[in-house]
């Protein structure tokens, strides 16, 4: 395994009390792989990411239990110097929002030449050289004049092309893309996940793809974990879970889509609210908006039980779920 | 299609692009909408879908008269609404209401839900006697499927989800005929959006009410709308109904946009054709001769450059009929099947 979190925690202060955002989160990656963690907001799906990166705002955040295990080392027990050597050099992340990600005040070439001469102790010549080189990787049309023009002259899906550069610099084992092509445009988006994923094959990087979109899910991971208040609920590889979900929330994610190749009468609609994490209910934490809710979902917290070698789901009843 | 309740017809807005203070001069113009024609039938969904920059939401907004048109008609029952002011104007904006994206920005957060909702009656007091607004308003909750003892909570009590609902209550006090929404539920999470999306089809049927739903994502027009609109760069490329669009769509743009579309099906991605369009939607500032799509359209040949395409019906469709005789403004329209057609029936469950 590349990456490997194990029982992760992570709370947050908040006037309201104590968020628990992440609450025993396990999940691994290997090389060449790609694994979407899915989750609506607030399910803790970036938190977790910003802790495996090492930037987590703490306070008010701070990791209260668990190990992220990443070549053989839990980042968690390095000093901040350490840690700093491993970001951007052996993982890296790239956001949502390209535009605020970026420093307005410089051009494209200068940030994407920090990377080398900060961590490579290139010159700035040399380190110019290489950030046309990026660019010209990640597809952007004229590199050599475009590398000194600065982000706002940049469209949306090119700015995220400037992120992806940035992230690949160093050649990372692994990449962390939270909500990558939220922002983009339908048509944007496919050039920048194709591009994406033919990078990977190119360096066999391991991927963690962040997301909220079934249909991005299924385009292109190989498994799946699927959060709910701070843990994960389904965890399966991603031809399974779409084939028959084993745990209701997963269920009722994909019943209440609507489908470009089907038109459907009604849509499906989970009950209720996500929960508010200052008071996440006992029990199963999805147990008031579940159809299948008895007696012992309010009361036991259901562990993640094998399904099958590869698969496993948070719900005592998860046999019926995957029954339909 | 049903009698018209909307009539749009090659409607134009143009944002002038000045240079100097003292003297200022035109130097040219943003084209947001540029010759855009449709038909809204009574009790009837049109969705008009687009990438951003298309002009959809300028469209919304001259439908509701926030932005007069340089030029074209609006006609709602047959009078033209983009001429009218004062009290006529007044009457007309009563049945035409919005509903807006963001349901954080829309709802001003000073005031309760009850005034929220009840600001329409202050306007048109007409609508409700005063000593019976609490009552409607109340209704009025309670039919978007709020609590009715909320009246006196503040926006920021609500999830994203209520709140767009509170905008939905507010946009049907006045009980108009029409709906604008536009990005209803983008700005909503997934389990969510299915909640609103349902409400609104329920609302639909019990009000009797035409929509124009303008969205971003393919899926959820499929799903509520009757008939579509595809945009790009101010001007309607296809339009027809929801099967003649997504299951033979003729094109080129329209199909990029659906082949582009992730499907929730992993077993589809092997077999699936995309279609990657090259480059970035040029700017309304300095629109491409003839076909404003052939800059990116791998169909393009030079007759692309110098004629504009009208959007009618192709000559080689309209003979034969069928799903593929619809409005199409290609010269080299052609059919081509990109969604996949489910031979399974309708996933989990």
């Amino acid at each position: 395994m590349l990456l490997e979190v194990r029982d992760l925690h992570v709370e947050f202060r908040t006037r309201d009390g104590v968020a628990k955002a992440v609450n025993g989160v396990s999940y691994g990656v290997d090389a060449s792989e790609t694994l979407a963690v899915l989750g609506e907001s607030g399910s803790g799906k970036s938190v977790t990411a910003q802790a495996v990166m090492g930037i987590l705002d703490m306070p008010p955040g701070r990791i209260t239990g668990g190990e992220v295990v990443f070549r053989g080392r839990d980042l968690l027990q390095l000093k901040e110097d350490e840690r700093r050597k491993v970001r951007g050099a052996e993982m890296a992340m790239i956001f949502q929002d390209a535009l605020s990600s970026l420093n307005p005040v410089l051009t494209v070439g200068d940030q994407l030449g920090e990377m080398f001469t900060v961590h490579r102790g290139m010159s700035r010549k040399d380190a110019r050289a290489k950030a046309v080189e990026l660019m010209d990787r990640v597809r952007i049309p004229a590199a050599r004049e475009r590398v000194k023009q600065y982000p706002h002259q940049f469209s949306g899906g090119m700015r995220q092309r400037i992120m992806i550069a940035m992230a690949l610099a160093l050649e990372p084992a692994l990449i962390i893309a939270d909500e990558p092509t939220t922002a983009l445009d339908v048509t944007v988006q496919a050039q920048v996940m194709d591009l994406l994923a033919d990078l990977q094959r190119e360096y066999h990087m391991g991927l963690i793809l962040i997301t909220h979109d079934l249909g991005v899910v299924a385009d292109v991971a190989d498994r799946i974990a699927v959060m709910y208040a701070g843990r994960i609920v389904e965890s399966a590889p991603v031809h399974d879970i779409y084939k028959a979900p084993a745990h209701p929330y997963t269920r009722g994610l994909l019943e209440s889509i609507p489908r470009l190749d089907l038109k459907g009468r009604e849509l499906y609609a989970i009950k209720g609210l996500p929960p508010n994490l200052t008071q996440i209910p006992p029990g199963c934490a999805f147990h008031p908006r579940c159809p299948l809710a008895r007696d012992v979902c309010r009361t036991d917290e259901p562990p993640l039980y094998e399904v099958s070698a590869t698969r496993g789901s948070a719900c005592h009843f998860w046999r019926e779920c995957l029954d339909g | 299609m049903a009698e018209p309740i909307l009539e749009v017809s090659d409607l134009v807005k143009h944002y002038p692009l000045t240079q100097g203070v003292v003297f200022r001069k035109q130097v040219g113009a943003v084209r947001a909408v540029d010759g855009v024609d449709f038909r809204l039938g009574r009790g009837e969904t049109l969705g008009i879908v687009g990438e951003s920059g298309c002009g959809k939401s300028t469209v919304a907004k001259m439908l509701v008269n926030l932005e007069r048109p340089t030029a074209g008609s609006i006609r709602y029952k047959g009078e033209d609404i983009t001429r009218l002011s004062g009290r006529a104007l007044k009457a007309v904006r009563r049945n035409i209401q919005m509903v807006f994206q963001d349901p954080y920005t829309s709802l001003n957060p000073r005031m309760t839900v009850g005034d929220i909702v009840g600001e329409p009656f202050d306007i048109h007091p007409e609508a409700a006697p005063k000593g019976d607004r609490r009552r409607k308003v109340q209704e009025l909750l309670d039919v978007v499927g709020l609590n009715p003892e909320y009246v006196n909570r503040y926006p920021h009590q609500f999830s994203g989800g209520q709140r767009q609902r509170i905008g939905i209550a507010r946009g049907l006090a006045l009980r108009p005929e029409v709906i604008v929404a536009d990005e209803p539920v983008s700005a909503l999470d997934v389990s969510v959006q299915a909640q609103v999306i349902n409400l609104m089809d329920r609302l639909q049927s019990e009000f009797d009410l035409s929509y124009v739903f303008i969205a971003h994502d393919l899926s959820i027009v499929r799903h509520i709308s009757n008939r579509v609109a595809v945009m790009y760069l101010g001007r309607i490329v296809e339009t027809g109904t929801d099967t003649e669009i997504y299951e033979h769509p003729t094109h080129p743009y329209t199909q990029a946009l659906l082949s582009a579309v992730p499907v929730p099906d992993p077993e589809a991605r092997e077999h699936r054709e995309r279609i990657i369009l090259s480059g970035d939607v040029p700017s309304p500032t300095d629109i491409p001769s003839g076909c404003r799509f052939r800059t990116r359209c791998w169909k393009a040949q030079e007759r692309c450059a110098r004629e504009v395409p009208a959007l009618a019906v192709p000559a080689w469709f309209r003979t034969e009929g069928g799903p593929a005789a619809h409005d199409s403004a290609c010269h080299f329209a052609a059919e081509k099947q990109v969604v996949p057609v489910e031979p399974h029936g309708s996933g989990p469950g």
